[in-house]
């Protein structure tokens, strides 16, 4: 069974009265986009890039504004031993780009729908190796052995 | 994943292009030098908790070299 472990990114925690201004810094030095907002080790929302866009600047929210106030909450969380078929029910089940990953209910990270879809695709590109070499550069079939 | 106080987390790019981002682990909050990691960016100073993922690796700082 392949789990989606080596497929986990990294993920970054701030506790829930962390600004907005903090949380986008945040996101340009860790190149990391998805942040968990962490209440001591219980995971209580997410926050991504997109949402500092959406529900902060176009509102017109402060940047001394506290994170948890445009978080997404109650979390969608996977965890880490799942295996690679059923993460992609699940992301197909709640139509999100990324998932929280816990183990055993404890934030360990993240798994983003774009790194499950190209280990599948590669996997695939695998499989069907041999069967487009056939196709491509198909090998002729030797005579029919002659009758002595 | 293993790291103590002064080890350096380096994160890579997710996308072509993306350079390499870095911190300093000044805390380590795991058992047994594991997971997760208070650490200092080393572009802004910023801290934050960190939970390594397959995207990160430990440089382990080694006072001798310095």
């Amino acid at each position: 069974m392949q789990t989606i472990s080596r497929l986990r990114r990294s993920g970054v925690g701030v506790a829930p009265d962390r600004t907005l201004r903090d949380v986008a810094r945040l996101m340009s030095s860790s190149g990391i986009g998805t942040v968990a907002v962490l209440d001591g080790d219980d995971l209580v929302g997410i926050v991504t890039d997109r949402d500092l866009v959406r529900r902060g600047l176009a509102r017109e929210l402060p940047p001394d504004a506290r994170v948890d106030g445009i978080m997404s909450s109650p979390v969608i969380t996977i965890e880490a031993d799942t295996d690679l078929h059923e993460a992609i029910s699940t992301f197909g089940r709640h139509a999100l780009r990324r998932l929280a990953v816990v183990d055993h209910g404890a934030f360990v990270g993240i798994i983003s729908l774009d790194d499950l879809l190209v280990d599948v695709a590669t996997d695939l590109r695998q499989l069907t190796a041999p069967m487009a070499a056939e196709i491509t550069s198909p090998q002729q079939d030797s005579g029919l052995p002659v009758p002595g | 994943m293993k790291a103590s106080v002064g080890d350096r987390l380096v994160v890579r790019g997710h996308r072509v292009g993306d350079p390499e981002r870095d911190a300093e682990v000044v805390e380590v909050r795991g058992a047994d030098g594991g997971p997760p990691y208070l650490v200092r960016w080393s572009d802004d100073g910023h801290e934050s908790l960190m939970f390594p993922g397959s995207d990160a690796h430990i440089q382990h700082f080694d006072p001798a070299s310095n």
